[in-house]
């Protein structure tokens, strides 16, 4: 019996212990963040993306929380008590960028979403050889 | 010849096949021998230089303003007025079907798009006046653009690039043969590149003629011409690079003997700048 009880309090004690990291998951399932683009494509050419990104949340219930760009710390947008909200900026950049909806302590992410950079891959082949050629 | 030619074909086929079990994995990026597939490449050079002209009152060819480009696709390639289609690459082999325009055009006509393209732009005018010495005789004909077309093989082994053509004339004027074939060897590499070319080109007498006959005059048979040159070329700031070179090409007995050369050899020299865009 004593054996029982130490069983029953041990799943007690772990659901408990779990249960910031749930209550997180399931917030963040609620929050809905959207990109657009979400792709920015890149011909041969270009070295970087230059363009307007618009960032929209929605929420089932009013959040304060604050929309940031990793390693843009220039980059922050905060609402308090709203159930959705919309940020657009002009950006320019290289590489994927990660939009995080934050608590408003920065601590906790909410929501994620990547704006991806895909390059069109370059192929190279050999020029023609000619040294019959004049100007070769 | 053509029957010749078409013989050649499944050898060539052959070799094909060898060399396209080997992809070509050092292009990895732009470089001397590399280009970006799908771009199109504009260069200019610009400077001072002549080529030689050795019919009977031919004026040289001035050198000034020479546009180049060039068009690399995953097979197809233009290449200044040459096009081609690539049918196997490795590292050192590839194997080209090319075509391209007949070469001695550019001795009697000034407004030859080749004369663009080997001498920059320039006025049009022939450079055979029919009132020229020695060419009276002869009454003047003309001498289309023409095209040859036909395989080709190029190849770069320790250092030394080479290129043989054998191209068969195919717009319906001579229908002669030609065989192009040179090798390049860098002489010198440090801060620029000395380069020695070796090549020749062998005609067949229906080209030779039809370029270089004279009517009852003068039957010529075929002619083998071999070229000697020697270009050094040094990077410069930017885009810019440094480029000299002088060639000699001696003429076979067949084309000197013609009444309308009076020059046993065309000798070309340039020096100037290439700006590549």
């Amino acid at each position: 019996m004593a054996g029982r009880g130490f069983a029953a309090a041990c799943v007690w004690a772990a659901l408990a212990s779990a249960w910031p990291a749930l209550a997180r998951a399931a917030t963040e399932s609620d929050i809905r963040l959207e990109l657009s683009p979400r792709i920015c494509t890149l011909a041969a050419t270009d070295k970087q993306c230059e363009t307007r990104v618009s960032a929209q949340w929605r929420s089932p219930r009013e959040e304060s929380l604050c929309l940031v760009i990793l390693n843009r710390p220039e980059v922050k947008r905060c609402w308090e008590k709203y159930s959705e909200g919309n940020y657009s900026l002009e950006l320019v950049f290289a590489e994927d960028l990660v939009f995080q909806l934050r608590d408003l302590a920065l601590g906790n992410v909410l929501a994620s979403e990547a704006l991806r950079v895909i390059r069109e891959a370059l192929l190279y082949r050999h020029k023609r050889r000619q040294p019959w050629n004049i100007f070769d | 010849m053509r029957k010749h030619i078409l013989s050649a074909f499944p050898m060539v086929l052959g070799l094909v096949g060898v060399a396209a079990a080997g992809a070509p994995d050092d292009c990895k990026g732009p470089s001397a021998d590399c280009v970006a597939v799908g771009s199109w490449n504009f260069s200019v050079a610009l400077g001072a230089g002549a080529m030689s002209n050795p019919l009977v009152d031919g004026k040289p060819i001035p050198l000034v303003v020479v546009p180049q480009f060039s068009y690399y696709g995953k097979r197809f390639f233009i290449n200044d007025l040459d096009f081609g289609f690539t049918l196997a690459e490795s590292d050192r082999s590839t194997f080209n079907l090319v075509a391209s325009p007949g070469y001695d055009r550019v001795f009697f006509y000034r407004s030859d798009l080749q004369n663009v393209f080997v001498s920059g732009f320039g006025r049009a005018a022939a450079l055979v006046r029919p009132d020229a010495v020695g060419a009276t005789q002869v009454a003047p004909r003309p001498r289309r653009v023409t095209y040859l077309a036909g395989p080709e093989w190029t190849f770069k082994s320790g250092g030394i690039s080479g290129q043989v053509d054998v191209l068969h004339e195919i717009t319906e004027q001579n229908h002669g043969t030609e065989v192009r074939a040179a090798a390049g060897l860098p002489l010198l590499e440090s801060k620029g590149t000395l380069t020695a070319n070796v090549g020749m080109t062998w005609k067949s007498a229906a080209i030779v003629n039809y370029y270089y006959g004279a009517g009852r005059i003068y039957r010529a048979g075929p002619a083998f011409d071999p070229f000697f040159k020697l270009g050094y070329t040094l990077p410069l700031t930017g885009k810019w690079r440094f480029y000299t070179f002088a060639q000699y090409e001696r003429l076979a007995d067949a084309i000197v003997d013609s009444p309308i050369v009076v020059e046993r050899y065309v000798a070309t020299g340039f020096i100037g700048a290439i700006y590549t865009f």
